[in-house]
């Protein structure tokens, strides 16, 4: 009897302590609206003396070259301070922010993926730029290349400036082709050239094999895939975002793809997600890999590589993953201050000199025009296949909070292809009715 | 008294059964678990022969598949583990953080875990399962509340943060719980009886026969706070508060990992918690002393 | 606490000075009982009990963590009641753990007799047992990953020498799971061996060698003496590791992430995914309260058989 009313007494008391707490500490904001409204900001001038913190999970070069360029800028004297904070793996960056939004203090800055834009537009405290561009003259945002103002753009709110871009090209290794006797790729590469270049290019008592492709299930699996949608001319939604374009011509002839390269040919290494192709492409067991910038710096010295564009179906499409500094509100000053930073940033001839600190590519087009370009070019030869490949870059990932949901229904659905477990025309279908059903229940 | 019935007893068998029995093992025993223990411990010990051995290559070494010996021996990344980033301090935030947690739960789970084996009080029930209740809970799902309440004590990113929460554990309690109650009573009635007060009792009588559940308590403890990484990655920003594995991610980038060094740094992190673990199994050889019924 | 008095004599029939000492004493337990858990409780009431509160009022929200959560009372459970994908992944988690437990257990109980001898190099070995408990999971799954590498594995490359063909292991939905349970059994092996350990310390020579001089066999002495005795340790163990168990998550986010195609989708994992990639912490919540249930319920049914089964001496 006793132990009953003592828990009577705890769970009372549980439930008291919640309610006090819920009211001590404003509960959740009912009245929260999408960041900005459109109208035009009054922003103070840069000042103040205060700091602006920026998170950035970078490392290495990065961030030895965050750090320079943060120290250039506080050397310069705005009236303020810039902070580079790290904060440990980018691939955590929304945890961190997620958590500091809800329970902690948010900083001024924020690097995330391009991937969590959409649903980062949800919040009250994200930043529309949007207004705040077009007040600064000069800023010119056409400049940038129109794969990343796609991707930080939600609902006409633009909720992020540029960070990183890249996209996916072939990068191969020159000695296998020559060991096969194969030319190596060229810009005017088909399908068909590619799919019979990986098949010569396979070996199965060497455990050789001619392409890689990330099979793990995760956006890194459907990315890839979208690449080859898109040299289809296919698309995965249609123009407003209500419904699935995939089950068309273009989706199956897509999925075909890579059922022959990897079931009937056998030609393609699955990768777990744990980046092992990386190494096998650095011990010579893969020929060719679609990849992007990131990857060129971890190819050891001993392999002889190439660059080029995709293959083509239709045309060589292939897709962007730009990342993104996000603004927080904390404050009109603050806002303000972490602006005037990111405009000196990310203006061309920073940027550039940032990008031969790097290695990254340049985020704006007339950073190619520029003179030290060449120093660039210079440093970096692979690059240049990659700086022109970014107008190979004509379509985007559907920007939506739904995209996350979607991503799962067609990586699962890539996958169960590629490992052979379903003919594609099938995979294609039911992923598709899997997109409409996640578009139908809205939000 | 029991050290005198043990040689008697001793004495007294017969000598086959005796080498039997005694754990000192007869000539035939030891060489049958060698053959058990020696393929067990290669098969445990295999990744941090592996870890090793990536420690020592070079970066591109490192990036080939399969896995091969390297052609010399880069003892630089240890080095480089060490100067390329603020090693020492993580490493002295985690010392901090982890003795503090281990006095912590020493402390604390001896008592708990004493007073629900050995006293019978009012709500003891409740308050055992509601300690449990909070293991069967993800972290995940309660990060953000443990962040607002720690934030409200004021030690958000630092070094207090990261050990109050953990000055005591469910496990500790539980682990306790059990063993406590293994122990023979009578003992303690009579000490109790004879005027010791209930700590009393349990630090002169109870705590000297529990070396080895208090050793497990104290590595477990250790390791778990040495090795966590989800907590401090949502209350630390500054990297001067910043413990190992977070410090060690620094090594590992969402696109370029430096293997060598990222291996030599957890090696080097690992290295303290084996000699504390190599260092307490003196309290898991059994001694004559702490077995068995007295007087 | 009532005043000490020469009430009644407790039943042991003790002469009357003792008994009012002990009823003293007795009375006296529920004071010192709540001081010496004071502490414990009340940090464990703060840091634990106060965010499972708070966390509860969020399950019956709908909530993406940004925008604030509007109230939608008991909509996440009926939703998580008719969710196929959290049938599947209830089914695995309860399948792993059924596989996790009873192996663990037993693997561990013979290590630790193995380990509970003079024998030369003992230390030695027991370091090397409890290695992969202090390895971080994410060096355990680049292990495992490339031991089960389809074309470049170890493990496949000894199967070849016995004319079995390549298996899949990690990327084959049939096989992943299985590959987890032998990845987390190994790295939590150490963990249950030193518990095992400690107890076999604790367990009196005198009995044994009574037993021995008894005549009775190596086997039997075991069995009889020393199995009953670690019946405490070996009911903490059940309830922990199936406590930890049913809550897998690190070992399947560094290797499989769920997949291949949901085949290693755990509860856990499960409501990762909904908070932290698909933004519905509220319907994340609900799932990880209805799994606490579940836990909770299988708990006290282990405490209840265990109270039935096990003895503790005196």
């Amino acid at each position: 009897m006793s132990a009953r009313r003592n828990l009577i007494l705890v769970l009372a008391v549980l439930v008291a302590a919640a309610a006090g707490l819920l009211a001590a500490c404003g509960g959740s904001d009912e009245s929260a609206q999408p960041a900005g409204s459109g109208s035009p900001v009054a922003l103070p001038s840069p000042g103040g003396g205060g700091s602006v913190v920026m998170w950035d999970g970078a490392t290495d070069i990065e961030r030895k070259a965050n750090d320079a360029f943060v120290a250039k800028y506080n050397a310069t004297d705005p009236g303020f301070t810039v902070q580079a904070k790290f904060v440990v793996s980018r691939d955590y960056a929304l945890t961190k922010l997620l958590t500091a939004l809800a329970g902690g203090k948010a900083p001024d800055i924020s690097y995330q993926f391009g991937s969590s834009m959409a649903n980062l537009a949800k919040s009250p405290k994200v930043v529309d730029l949007g207004p705040i561009m077009e007040q600064t003259p000069g800023f010119d945002w056409n400049d940038f290349y129109p794969a990343e103002r796609l991707a930080t753009t939600v609902n006409g709110m633009v909720i992020g400036v540029p960070a990183l871009v890249d996209n996916l090209a072939i990068v191969y290794n020159k000695k296998l082709f020559d060991q096969a006797g194969i030319a190596y790729p060229t810009k005017d590469w088909t399908w068909t050239d590619f799919r019979n270049a990986a098949k010569q290019l396979t070996n199965a008592s060497a455990k050789q094999f001619g392409w890689a492709y990330v099979n793990d299930g995760t956006e890194d699996t459907v990315w890839r895939f979208l690449a080859v949608l898109w040299q289809a001319n296919g698309d995965l939604l249609n123009a407003d975002n209500t419904k699935s374009a995939l089950d068309s011509d273009a989706g199956r002839k897509a999925m075909q793809l890579l059922y022959d390269m990897a079931v009937t040919d056998k030609s393609v290494y699955l990768d777990k997600g744990d980046g092992n192709y990386l190494n096998l492409f650095n011990s010579g067991k893969i020929a060719m890999l679609w990849t992007g910038p990131w990857d060129i710096s971890s190819i050891n010295s001993d392999v002889d590589y190439g660059v080029e564009i995709l293959p083509a179906d239709v045309s060589h499409a292939t897709i962007a993953g730009p990342d993104n500094y996000v603004v927080l509100d904390n404050g009109s000053q603050q806002v303000a201050n972490a602006w005037a930073f990111l405009q000196w940033f990310l203006s061309p001839e920073v940027h550039l000199d940032y990008a031969i600190a790097t290695g990254n590519l340049p985020i704006r087009k007339s950073e190619t025009e520029l003179p030290a370009y060449q120093d660039y070019l210079a440093k970096y030869p692979a690059s240049e296949v990659f700086v022109a490949n970014l107008d190979n870059v004509t379509k985007a990932r559907p920007n939506i909070p739904q995209y996350p949901k979607i991503s799962m229904a067609l990586g699962q659905a890539v996958q169960s292809v590629l490992l052979g477990s379903a003919q594609p025309d099938q995979a294609i279908t039911v992923a598709s009715q899997a997109i409409d059903a996640i578009l139908a229940a809205g939000q | 008294m029991s050290m005198r019935g043990q040689t008697t007893a001793a004495a007294a068998s017969p000598a086959g059964l005796e080498a039997e029995v005694a754990a000192a093992g007869h000539r035939h025993w030891p060489s049958s678990w060698h053959l058990f223990l020696v393929p067990m411990s290669a098969l445990m010990a295999f990744p941090f022969l592996w870890m090793l051995i990536t420690s020592v290559s070079t970066l591109e070494e490192s990036r080939r598949f399969p896995p091969q010996l390297p052609s010399s021996i880069q003892w630089h990344n240890f080095i480089d583990a060490w100067t390329m980033a603020p090693f020492s301090r993580w490493l002295l935030n985690t010392v901090v953080v982890a003795a503090a947690s281990v006095v912590g739960n020493l402390l604390f789970c001896s008592l708990a875990g004493y007073a629900l084996a050995r006293m019978r009080f009012i709500g003891s029930g409740v308050a055992f399962m509601l300690i449990l209740a909070t293991l069967m809970v993800p972290f995940q799902v309660v990060m953000i509340p443990t962040l607002l309440i720690v934030r409200a004590f004021g030690m958000v990113d630092s070094l207090g943060g990261l050990v109050v929460p953990n000055l005591v554990t469910p496990f500790g309690i539980f682990l306790l719980l059990q063993f406590f109650r293994t122990l023979p009573v009578e003992i303690e009635e009579a000490a109790r009886i004879d005027g010791a007060g209930r700590l009393g009792t349990l630090v002169k009588i109870v705590l000297p026969q529990m070396k080895a559940p208090l050793a497990t308590v104290g590595i477990m403890t250790l390791l778990w706070r040495w090795n966590d990484f989800l907590w401090p990655l949502i209350l630390i920003t500054s990297e001067d508060k910043m413990t190992l594995p977070l410090g060690l991610a620094t090594f590992q980038g969402a696109h370029f990992t430096n293997w060598p060094v990222l291996m030599a740094g957890t090696l080097m992190s690992q290295l303290p918690m084996l000699l504390v673990f190599i260092f307490a199994q003196r309290w898991f050889v059994q001694s004559l002393a702490s077995s068995g019924i007295k007087g | 606490m009532g005043a000490p008095s020469d009430g009644p004599v407790p039943a042991g029939g003790t002469p009357a000075g003792r008994a009012s000492r002990w009823e003293r004493l007795l009375a006296s337990d529920h004071l010192s009982g709540w001081i010496f858990t004071s502490p414990a409780m009340i940090l464990i009431a703060v840091f634990g009990l106060l965010p499972i509160a708070w966390s509860i009022v969020l399950s019956f929200q709908q909530n993406d963590l940004l925008s604030g959560g509007t109230w939608i009372g008991f909509d996440n459970y009926t939703r998580l009641m008719q969710d196929p994908v959290f049938a599947h992944s209830v089914r695995l988690t309860v399948f792993y753990t059924l596989l996790f437990v009873p192996i663990s257990i037993a693997l561990a109980l013979l290590c630790a007799v193995a380990l509970n001898r003079k024998l030369r190099c003992i230390r030695l070995y027991r370091t090397a047992i409890f290695l992969p408990v202090v390895a971080s999971t994410v060096a355990e799954a680049i292990l495992f990953n490339w031991l089960l590498d389809k074309d470049f594995g170890i493990v496949n490359a000894i199967l070849a020498k016995f004319g079995i063909p390549a298996q899949s292991f990690f990327q084959d939905p049939s096989q992943a799971l299985y590959c987890i349970v032998g990845m987390t059994v190994w790295g939590w092996l150490g963990f249950s061996v030193i518990i095992y350990l400690a107890a076999l310390q604790g367990i009196p020579k005198e009995l044994v060698e009574a037993a021995a001089i008894d005549g009775a066999s190596r086997w039997r002495i075991f069995r009889r003496v020393e199995l009953p005795l670690l019946g405490p340790t070996t009911l903490f163990l059940v309830v922990y590791l199936s406590i930890n168990a049913l809550q897998l998550f690190d070992e399947i986010y560094v290797t499989t992430k769920g997949g291949p195609l949901n085949a290693t989708l755990v509860v856990v994992y499960y409501l990762y995914q909904e908070a932290f990639q698909f933004f519905e912490a509220g319907y994340a919540t609900a799932i990880a309260y209805v799994l606490f249930i579940g836990i909770l319920v299988l708990t006290v049914v282990q405490l209840l058989i265990g109270r039935r089964f096990v003895h503790y001496r005196s």
